[in-house]
């Protein structure tokens, strides 16, 4: 049951490679605004998550809460 | 009927959501609403506290950068905070399409007996192309969040209360959030859809629910 548990839980750096991942491939073009942090295009907030910077700490807390809503779609 | 609405415009982000913030603004004049519209300089605390206490407008519509307890103006400069002039906003429906200050000075606004609130509780978080930098009406890549959040404002000129008006908003973005998701998703449209939910996710009602004009 606990190596279960153990294997669905994404570490940190799992979760940091998800978004580096989701950002490498964005278009070129695409600028993201995070608010009062600033906006930022895809080579700055790939740079921003490699330095496991506070906005690269926000991006991944984002990945984490999108994937836990799809598990709380399918538990319901 | 008026509207007060502050529109900053020192960064990318102030510049868009301003721009967008236009549509909501014919719209309300459409309607015979009398608009105040404090953009670039105007947006300032001086102006919007005056304004408000000169015009008593049922509606507020501020635009900016935020925090926790505060919404924010032109440069910056705080227009409204928690505990130092968010009284100013009793007895209004609010809408702020700013980072976090649906936490606290939500909080704050909606303990006032006669106050609505909508705002959002973390980020608000767009994506844009840098292509249209310089006419963010026509970024296709920001038109589904702007189009999400100005559903808040539009429902209520269109006489919604405050709940039905923020549901309004969630339900475009929740049609966004599915239509890119399902439309042979490239990657611009995965990570704009999640960004899509977490807005909506984060967009909360606060305070007299049932307010309307």
């Amino acid at each position: 049951m606990k190596d279960e548990n153990k294997q669905n839980v994404l570490s940190d750096e799992e979760v940091r490679k998800l978004v580096l991942a989701r950002l490498s491939v964005l278009s070129s073009d695409s600028i993201i605004s995070l608010g009062s942090e600033g906006s930022f295009s895809r080579d700055e907030l790939v740079e921003l998550v490699e330095k496991r910077d506070a906005i690269g700490e926000k991006l991944a807390e984002i990945q984490m809460e999108w994937l836990r809503s799809f598990k709380s779609v399918q538990a319901a | 009927m008026k509207l007060i609405v502050t529109r900053p415009e020192h960064d990318v982000t102030t510049r868009y959501i301003s721009a967008w913030a236009g549509e909501v603004i014919t719209f309300a004049q459409q309607r015979g609403v009398e608009v105040v519209d404090l953009i670039r300089n105007k947006a300032s605390r001086r102006e919007l506290e005056g304004r408000i206490k000169k015009l008593f407008p049922k509606l507020v519509f501020l635009n900016g950068h935020g925090s926790a307890d505060s919404v924010a103006g032109h440069d910056n400069e705080v227009l409204i905070k928690a505990e130092e002039n968010h009284d100013l906003l009793e007895g209004k429906i609010v809408y702020a399409l700013s980072c976090d200050s649906g936490k606290k000075l939500g909080q704050a606004v909606a303990e006032k007996k006669r106050a609505a609130y909508i705002g959002y509780a973390d980020e608000f978080i767009f994506v844009a192309d840098r292509n249209f930098l310089s006419k963010p009406l026509e970024d296709p890549n920001a038109r589904p969040f702007m189009e999400a959040s100005n559903q808040v404002m539009i429902s209520i000129l269109k006489r919604h209360d405050a709940r039905e008006s923020s549901t309004r908003s969630k339900n475009i973005f929740e049609s966004h959030r599915r239509r890119l998701l399902s439309s042979q998703a490239d990657p611009d449209s995965l990570q704009a859809a999640q960004f899509l939910w977490w807005n909506m996710r984060n967009q909360v009602c606060l305070g007299n629910v049932s307010d309307k004009i």
